[in-house]
């Protein structure tokens, strides 16, 4: 018997492989939602906390793939921006607090506000958790991930052996880092973080001294106080040499290598990086945690929040799910655990296993008096672009405090007309 | 009609047609926008400020901007000791490759090694090497007896251009050896052999045979290398991020802070127009100071 196909047939048989072709992809998607993540993660620490949240996530949620790809943390703004203008957006990015206005102000973000109000954890987050990821009409475009808490850690051997107890105030500080200091050990008082990223701690170190960079809600500085402070805080290094001398060009990971190789007492950075210290140095025994002192006028803390974001409608409803996920007590503390960043959510950080710990009790002091960072549209590259090197030009010698200061105040009018 | 049209003088301009349109596409477009965005208000974070035409306003700023004209002259010093360091070096690999010594195959691939790293894989690897702390290269000097102390190459605006413009010549010396050679065997050995009857040394050899006949390579790979170096920040963007201060940075360092961290799109397209008419007239005087052209 032969059997022959009729034209009839064949179309009709094409016809259904086309239609079958066409839906299986449609099928494909419904069953597994692909999102991409864009963080700043960098440590070995950081990757663990992800990785342990990815697969909490994971396991609640089957149907979605998150593709996660780190942005280090100096080129950020450049990969997020050149991608928002050729509009290559990843699903969802990690929005620090002070990136905020910039971003905005960018389209790059996506209101969230209606997904907010409908979300069954909203009352776990203090409105306050929100205030720097909330536009001037009161739309929210992120949901906090976590807590950046600022805090010191000091090499509590050290100073056991010097009879000193951590300092409280800028001059309690000031004393430590030079009674620890022997440049001849190649000892030094601070790893101070005079290279990318130690702008953030120029600025607050001129708010301690009564130069807030938004004061009422007008954008300035206080030119006699922010002098005082630059003065004050580049003296660690060219008046008490109690800071490197590589300082000027010393970023994250030089200043934690200064201080985990015994090289300084004394670190301004904040709860994250506690599971990597506790890698190198004994926790309680060779190091310990302290509240950031307070300078002449103010203690200034800041509590940043990393946040996640939409941005992109692609995947929006698969891309809540994996943000939202973060609100949940047990990846905070999954996080916490492989990090030490601190949850933004109220019960989560009310958790034994984080409240029980007396070596977290400066972070929670921290919650208490700790404020937001400044936040407008032009800070984030003022600070880096005119902050960070004029305070290094003070630190190497070029400039005076007052001629960095002047500059600095030029800079911020022209980042803001 | 095809077959008519074949014989017009039209056909001709056809067959260049998709060329043209490519060319429109990736080089004319991108480069004419880029120009018309240096006359434009371009601030992404202040929508604002809106994007009209302000002339001449980024371009009357640059000339009374300090940042510019440190930046010009740092780009200056930093091409310019790069490329005498890359070539001598090149010149040098290029030299000791040509004469097939035993091994000279594995040596000619070590030599390209560097180059073929991204700039910021080579650039994390220097900062570690030349660490203040844990890096091996203060650990050699200090054994060597010619520091007595672990030095912040970086950190020292004494230093700090020096070292950067060692690891780009470190980085990019194999350009310059690979081209070098390549000209080099094209050179007839006959030449060589005349002038050492005639009595000429090697280097009297170097200076009257080699050099002159692979000067129009040498010119050439002189220009492609002024060209990466004037445009990528990136070497220095991980080694110093412009500083201590502003003492390494260049333009197109400054260009590139200024469209991504200022979000000054204007402003850093008219620091890119400056680049590209410097680069062109630095090209041009080179060309016609070398003849090659008249060749």
């Amino acid at each position: 018997m032969t059997s022959t196909l009729s034209r009839r047939r064949l179309l009709q048989t094409g016809a259904g492989v086309a239609g079958a072709t066409a839906l299986m992809p449609h099928w494909a998607m419904a069953q597994q939602a692909a999102i991409n993540y864009w963080h700043t993660f960098t440590s070995q620490s950081e990757f663990s906390g992800l990785e342990a949240v990815m697969a909490s996530f994971h396991a609640s949620f089957p149907d979605i793939r998150v593709t996660q790809e780190n942005i280090p943390n100096p080129e950020f703004m450049a990969k997020v921006t050149a991608a928002v203008v050729a509009n290559s957006r990843p699903d969802v990015t990690m929005v620090a607090s002070e990136r905020f206005a910039d971003l905005h102000a960018m389209g790059a973000l996506i209101d969230l506000t209606d997904r907010l109000n409908s979300w069954d954890r909203r009352g776990d987050f203090d409105d306050a958790r929100f205030a720097s990821i909330t536009d001037a009409d009161g739309r929210i475009y992120g949901l906090p991930a976590f807590a950046f808490v600022p805090w010191m850690y000091y090499r509590k051997d050290w100073f056991d052996a010097e009879g000193l107890s951590a300092p409280t105030t800028y001059a309690e500080f000031e004393e430590a880092a030079i009674a620890v200091t022997d440049a001849s050990q190649n000892r030094y008082g601070f790893s101070m973080r005079g290279g990318a990223g130690g702008q953030s701690f120029v600025i607050d170190v001129m708010e301690s001294f009564g130069a807030p960079i938004v004061s009422n809600g007008e954008i300035g500085l206080n030119r006699d106080a922010a002098v005082e402070a630059v003065d004050w805080y580049a003296g660690l290094l060219t008046r008490h040499g109690a800071v490197p001398s590589s300082a000027p060009n010393d970023g994250f990971r030089q200043i934690m290598e200064a201080f985990q190789t015994g090289q300084t007492g004394m670190i301004w950075h904040h709860t994250g990086s506690f599971q990597d210290m506790a890698s190198f140095l004994e926790p309680g025994v060779e190091f310990a945690t302290a509240v950031m002192p307070a300078g002449p006028a103010a203690r200034v803390a800041r509590l940043g929040y990393a946040f996640n974001s939409l941005t992109s409608e692609a995947n929006a409803d698969a891309a809540w799910e994996w943000i939202s996920y973060w609100g949940e007590p047990d990846a905070a503390v999954a996080l916490l655990g492989a990090t030490g960043y601190f949850p933004a959510s109220s019960v989560a950080a009310a958790d034994p296993r984080i409240a029980g710990d007396p070596l977290y009790a400066p972070a929670s002091e921290t919650l208490g008096f700790g404020g937001p960072p400044p936040s407008f549209p032009g800070y984030a590259g003022w600070s880096e672009t005119s902050v960070m090197p004029l305070f290094q030009a003070v630190l190497i010698g070029q400039l005076t405090p007052e001629q960095a200061v002047d500059q600095m105040i030029d800079a911020l009018e022209e980042a803001i007309r | 009609m095809i077959g008519e049209l074949s014989e017009t003088r039209y056909w001709m301009y056809l067959l260049l047609l998709p060329s043209l349109l490519l060319i429109t596409a990736v080089v004319l477009y991108p480069t004419i926008y880029g120009i018309q965005m240096s006359f434009r208000e371009m601030r992404l974070n202040r929508p604002d400020l809106g994007t009209g035409f302000v002339g001449l306003k980024h371009y009357q700023r640059m000339l009374n901007d300090p940042i510019f004209w440190l930046s010009l002259r740092n780009t200056a010093v930093w091409v310019t000791f790069a490329i005498i360091l890359e070539f001598l070096i090149g010149l040098i690999a290029a030299l000791a490759l040509h004469r097939n010594l035993p091994g000279s195959r594995i040596f000619a691939v070590m030599i390209l090694l560097p180059f073929f790293l991204p700039n910021v894989v080579a650039g994390h690897m220097w900062s570690l090497m030349l660490d203040p702390r844990l890096g091996v290269i203060n650990d050699l000097l200090l054994k060597a007896g010619l520091i007595d102390s672990y030095r912040a190459w970086f950190a020292d605006p004494a230093t700090a251009m020096a070292a950067a413009i060692l690891v780009e010549a470190w980085k990019s010396f194999p350009f310059f050896t690979l081209l070098i050679l390549a000209g080099l065997k094209g050179i007839p050995t006959d030449l060589y052999k005349a002038a050492s009857i005639d009595g000429a040394g090697p280097v009297a050899q170097l200076r009257l045979i080699t050099l002159p006949m692979i000067k129009t390579i040498i010119a050439a790979a002189v220009i492609l290398r002024v060209i990466g170096l004037v445009n990528s920040p990136d070497l220095l963007l991980v080694l110093t991020s412009g500083g201590p201060g502003r003492s390494t940075m260049v333009l197109s360092l400054f260009a590139f802070q200024t469209a991504y961290r200022d979000f000054n799109f204007g402003y850093a397209s008219a620091l890119s127009v400056v680049m590209f008419i410097l680069l062109m007239i630095f090209a041009w005087i080179y060309i016609r100071l070398s003849r090659i052209n008249q060749e």
